[in-house]
């Protein structure tokens, strides 16, 4: 039953990000790109890295994809009204997005107990914790030290006097 | 399960590729870069999990934060290259005579 339901996440984040690809409207282009981050965590979940997931969810779909549709948003000019003339998603793809989600769901949920997807490898999310905070632990204070490093690249420059 | 993640992960980068040499805008364009490093890391995770690997799990969340960065840096050069008064398209930027 995971498998199908990796299966399902791994077609419908394909579709959605060749949908993506052939979308003229950059609010659906974002939109699309959302699903398949949301999707691959799905994945990520169901391969028994349930914490990477929730920081794909957090870090990419929250953070990142909001402030893409920000930027896409504060791109206004002359050709705005042309940009956002479509605001949403084509029905059929909506459709098809909320059909996966529920079908992997079902697939999920019937399969096993719900902790069966993440006892493949007891200990891994462990292991993983522990190696962030001791071997890779300068990566990971080089990684928040660029990141603030990042945030003032958005920060505003001066005015002109 | 192995061939689904696998052909997953190469049909989102295929994909991503293609956003970016098929796409003239610079947003979709930084789009297909972000859907590269997401078929790149669904590709990390697979093979960490496949072999119980924790190292390649912790190198996977710095990727994450790392293109985090990336993607706020990149949003922001394009917010400046829209305040300068050009478009979207990168085929505007000429200054390097690329």
């Amino acid at each position: 039953m995971t498998l199908w339901a990796v299966v399902i996440a791994g077609a419908a984040a394909v579709v959605f990000a060749a949908a993506m690809l052939w979308s003229r409207s950059l609010y659906n282009g974002a939109v699309c790109l959302l699903v398949v981050l949301l999707q691959t965590a799905l994945i990520y979940v169901l391969r028994g890295a349930p914490l990477l997931g929730l920081l794909q969810v957090m870090i990419y779909a929250g953070a990142v994809m909001v402030l893409t549709v920000i930027t896409i948003m504060a791109s206004g000019g002359a050709a705005a009204a042309e940009r956002f003339a479509d605001f949403a998603l084509p029905r059929g793809l909506a459709a098809l997005g909320v059909a996966a989600v529920s079908a992997e769901l079902a697939l999920t949920l019937a399969g096993a107990p719900p902790h069966a997807a993440t006892v493949a490898a007891p200990g891994l999310t462990a292991a993983f914790g522990a190696d962030l905070f001791h071997s890779y632990s300068l990566a990971t204070e080089a990684v928040t030290l660029l990141m603030f490093l990042a945030a003032l690249a958005v920060l505003p420059d001066k005015e002109p006097s | 399960m192995n061939a689904a993640v696998w052909a997953t992960s190469g049909a989102l980068f295929a994909l991503g590729l293609a956003a970016v040499v098929l796409r003239r805008q610079m947003l979709a364009m930084l789009l297909g870069v972000e859907l590269m490093v997401a078929a790149a890391d669904l590709a990390l995770v697979h093979g960490a999990c496949r072999f119980s690997d924790p190292e390649a799990l912790a190198a996977v969340a710095v990727v994450l934060a790392v293109a985090a960065a990336e993607a706020v840096v990149g949003l922001s050069l394009i917010l400046k290259v829209l305040r300068s008064g050009r478009g979207l398209d990168a085929g505007d930027l000429t200054e390097l005579r690329g």
